[in-house]
């Protein structure tokens, strides 16, 4: 077997326990909130043999330790149990969901790699000029604004005064656009600050000096020298960006009534929906952990001297 | 990258959007397909187990019951729907019910005395979640005398059964549809219903579709669909109807309101409802177990002017503990508790609290109109008689929590609460909150007030048919609980949705429904 796919079973033999450990603490904590998950589901006007039928139906009447060892041994047979709402298996509840949020924090994902890829460049290799000065300016707002504001500012433009794009809502390429862009505002900033610093440093190096001494033309050496050595710390924001994009859903998908998890997840806490918490939360452990997973791959990959073994 | 692949990338996007550009809400023929944006998702599509006013009114579109309780014209009145006539025995124990003829399901089964009975029975089974199933617990049997003739027999006389039947939880549907749904009717009800809409699609998070049926028995509604589109943001709710993605918007931001009111290009539908919205005050708490007090508190605030500058208008001062378009209801004060800050001092020295004292005063966020912002004022406002209030807020379920706790170990001093009830008749909007068995934990009704003498009123209330006397009952029970002071009466909400201005007909039903069976579309 080879040393990587030694290293990669070593790595998923390692997050198993980590996602245990997740499903443990969630577990608890829902339970710790303050909130009768029967009397939020009958309602407050239903009565009180009603709601202790609906606690019994729910297994939220028996010992926190029993209620664990049941869910522990339903997730190891690959059942997530049923949502304490809706009823529908909370697989079936997430699977609807997926699709949605994955697109979104994936063109999110696309959208703030290029666009901050290309400002942080452009700000390195322009030290101090007015651009320089303009690209971090904005990619400081960029970081501050909030979510939902540039959101509504955003639909305000583009659909109400321009009708250009739909006002939120999911569907087609349009309907991508400015979620997309609002997702992405933070991480985009993120990585073009990255980019930059990481650039500016390699741009001292040794080497680079020497390609610009032996002739090489400007872009290849900022593109082929400095950039590939530039690039580890970027990937690591990146992966990380994509994680803090599936947290960033939660509020976008609010303001655009995307019909995704992070909506599917604020909803299950304001109902106290036990199970689906559970699922949502596991589901972005699983995500999260392959993302990272895959970022120490990708090290691997874009710099030869390092191996895993 | 190169500049020209840059460039064509760049058109290539502007293409996409421009493709999709929306024409501006207002010079369009009727739509196919009217769509309203709504703040929740639906939990369920099974009649019987709702619990949630929006989730009730798209459900409305599919289902009716037997009969209908009429809210607009003659608030109260019963009126026929898929029972032409009833009629009640002497001693109210018998309701014989005559149904409609011709009237299919949407699967094409027939309309007939044993569905009616299936659907009864299938409400009051315990194996089954029903959350109000209290609302039905008088009826003893479901009996099918012929194929369109039903009686039911009841435990004890119930002067609202018929008004509760008159709700959506009461609906009639095709037996053979529920048994061919089986566990998937909550999310995929389809053929079940003999409204005017029939389902057609849940997108779960997204959307519900329902479109008209073509054997309805009724008034044939004008949009061949309606969309109601899940949008939990209020501002983008408000914000999808300007850019005309949707053509009517329910509860847009409050604050917003008052320039809708003047937009030309849009129309508030706006109606006052049965909520009541008030401070409940812990009569088993230090200060305010005297009467005194509770009543100081009442002349301490400025209705009126809360409701101007804070709710933008979207209430009615409260004249009474049951709102008086309720059965029942009768305004105690005219104009609602008078403001009067120099008789709630005197008061508060009278009862030996000349330097006021300290409250602790909860609040929910976003529950009820400006419910955080008004709480606030309402704070300042205490101040000047000298009572401090610590304003604090927090989630909904843990809310609820609290409410429940027993008194002993509550942490209730003041709190926001609203109090609606979907049938409108005084028994719904005073028992469960002033009967002492209404109580935490085992009730709702936390400000822990007991009055023997409303006991019994409201208990007398819920058993007398006649219409008159229970009139008297009430009248009387409002009266003592008005001067008793057991909360702060604050105000009635109003319930509103935002329409484009082509829609016209739009109601507000008084149970914070809206109604567009009447509506129409004009180019």
């Amino acid at each position: 077997m080879s040393s990587l796919s030694h290293y990669v079973l070593r790595r998923v033999g390692l997050a198993l326990p980590t996602l245990f450990g997740v499903t443990l603490v969630i577990f608890l904590m829902v339970r710790l909130i303050p909130g009768d998950p029967a009397r939020i589901i009958a309602g407050v006007q239903a009565s009180d043999e009603e709601v202790t039928r609906i606690r019994r139906e729910l297994g939220v009447d028996r010992p926190i330790a029993v209620q664990y060892a049941r869910f522990v041994g339903r997730m190891l047979r690959g059942d997530l149990g049923l949502s304490a709402v809706t009823r529908a298996p909370v697989l079936e509840e997430i699977g609807l969901r997926l699709r949605p949020t994955g697109l979104l924090a994936l063109s999110s994902t696309v959208v703030a790699t290029a666009v901050g890829l290309a400002a942080g460049i452009v700000s390195a290799t322009r030290q101090y000029s007015v651009l320089d000065y303009l690209v971090m300016t904005v990619a400081l707002c960029g970081v501050s604004i909030p979510v939902f504001w540039l959101g509504i500012m955003l639909m305000l433009v583009f659909s109400v005064h321009l009708h250009w794009l739909p006002a939120g809502g999911y569907g087609g390429a349009a309907h991508f656009v400015l979620p997309t862009l609002t997702l992405a505002a933070f991480s985009i900033a993120i990585i073009a600050r990255m980019t930059r610093s990481s650039l500016l440093e390699t741009f001292n190096q040794d080497y680079v000096r020497t390609a610009r001494a032996k002739g090489v033309r400007r872009p290849a050496v900022i593109l082929r020298h400095a950039l590939k050595n530039a690039l580890i710390p970027i990937i690591t924001v990146v992966g990380l960006q994509f994680g803090v994009l599936l947290g960033g859903a939660i509020l976008t998908e609010t303001t655009f009534a995307w019909p995704g998890m992070g909506r599917l997840l604020v909803n299950a806490i304001t109902a106290r929906d036990y199970p689906v918490i559970q699922g949502v939360v596991l589901t972005f452990a699983v995500v999260f952990t392959v993302v990272n997973l895959a970022v120490d791959l990708l090290y691997a990959y874009v710099d030869p001297r390092i191996h895993y073994g | 990258m190169t500049t020209t692949s840059r460039i064509g990338i760049l058109l290539a996007l502007l293409a996409l959007v421009l493709s999709t550009q929306h024409q501006p809400a207002g010079a369009q023929a009727a739509p196919r397909q009217l769509r309203i944006a709504v703040g929740i998702d639906a939990d369920t599509l099974d009649p019987i187990s709702q619990t949630t006013t929006t989730v009730i009114n798209m459900v409305d579109y599919i289902y009716e019951p037997l009969v209908d309780a009429e809210y607009v014209e003659r608030p109260g009145e019963i009126a026929p729907k898929l029972a032409t006539r009833w009629q009640i025995s002497r001693d109210g124990l018998q309701y014989t019910f005559t149904l409609r003829s011709g009237v299919t399901f949407h699967d094409g089964t027939p309309l007939n005395a044993a569905a009616v009975k299936f659907s009864l029975e299938r409400l009051l089974d315990p194996r089954n979640r029903v959350p109000n199933r209290h609302l039905y617990a008088a009826i003893q049997s479901v009996d099918v005398v012929n194929d369109t003739t039903v009686r039911l027999t009841l435990r004890q006389p119930s002067p609202l059964l018929l008004a509760n039947l008159g709700g959506n939880t009461a609906a009639i549907l095709s037996p053979a549809a529920v048994q061919r749904a089986g566990d998937r009717f909550g999310v995929a009800p389809a053929g079940a219903g003999t409204g005017p809409y029939m389902f057609k699609e849940w997108r779960r998070g997204e959307g519900i579709t329902v479109e008209r049926n073509p054997r309805y028995w009724g008034t044939r509604p004008t949009f061949e669909e309606v969309l109601f589109r899940v949008v939990p943001d209020a501002g983008t709710r408000l914000t999808q109807l300007l850019a005309g993605d949707v053509h009517m918007a329910m509860l847009p931001p409050a604050p917003d309101v008052r320039n809708l009111r003047r937009n030309e290009r849009v129309r508030v539908v706006e109606a006052a409802t049965d909520r009541t919205i008030f401070l409940v005050l812990n009569n088993q708490w230090g200060p305010f177990r005297d009467v005194r007090v509770r009543q100081a508190m009442n002349y301490a605030i400025n209705k009126k002017a809360i409701l101007a500058s804070v709710l933008f208008d979207l209430g009615t001062v409260a004249v009474s503990p049951c709102p008086p378009m309720m059965f029942g209801g009768v305004p105690v004060a005219a104009d609602g508790w008078p403001y009067n800050p120099i008789r709630a001092k005197q008061l508060l020295a009278e009862a030996g609290y000349p330097d006021g004292f300290e409250v602790n005063f909860f609040t929910p966020t976003g529950r009820y109109i400006q419910d955080f912002q008004f709480a606030q004022a309402i704070a300042s406002q205490l101040r000047n008689v000298g009572v401090r209030a610590n304003v604090s807020t927090m989630d909904w379920p843990s809310y609820v929590a609290m409410i429940l706790t027993p008194p002993d170990r509550t942490r209730i001093q003041m709190i926001v609460l609203g109090w609606a009830w979907p049938v409108l008749d005084c028994d719904g909007a005073l028992y469960g909150q002033f009967h002492s068995s209404s109580h935490p934990p085992t009730g709702l009704g936390p400000a822990y007030y007991k009055n023997d003498r409303v006991d019994d009123l409201l208990v007398r209330g819920r058993n007398e048919v006649d219409p008159e006397r229970r009139k008297a009952i009430y009248r009387e029970a409002q009266q003592l609980i008005w001067n008793d002071a057991p909360w702060v009466f604050l105000w009635t909400q109003k319930w509103y949705v935002a329409t484009v201005r082509n829609l016209e007909g739009v109601r507000i039903l008084p149970i914070e429904k809206w109604d567009t069976s009447k509506a129409t579309w004009r180019p």
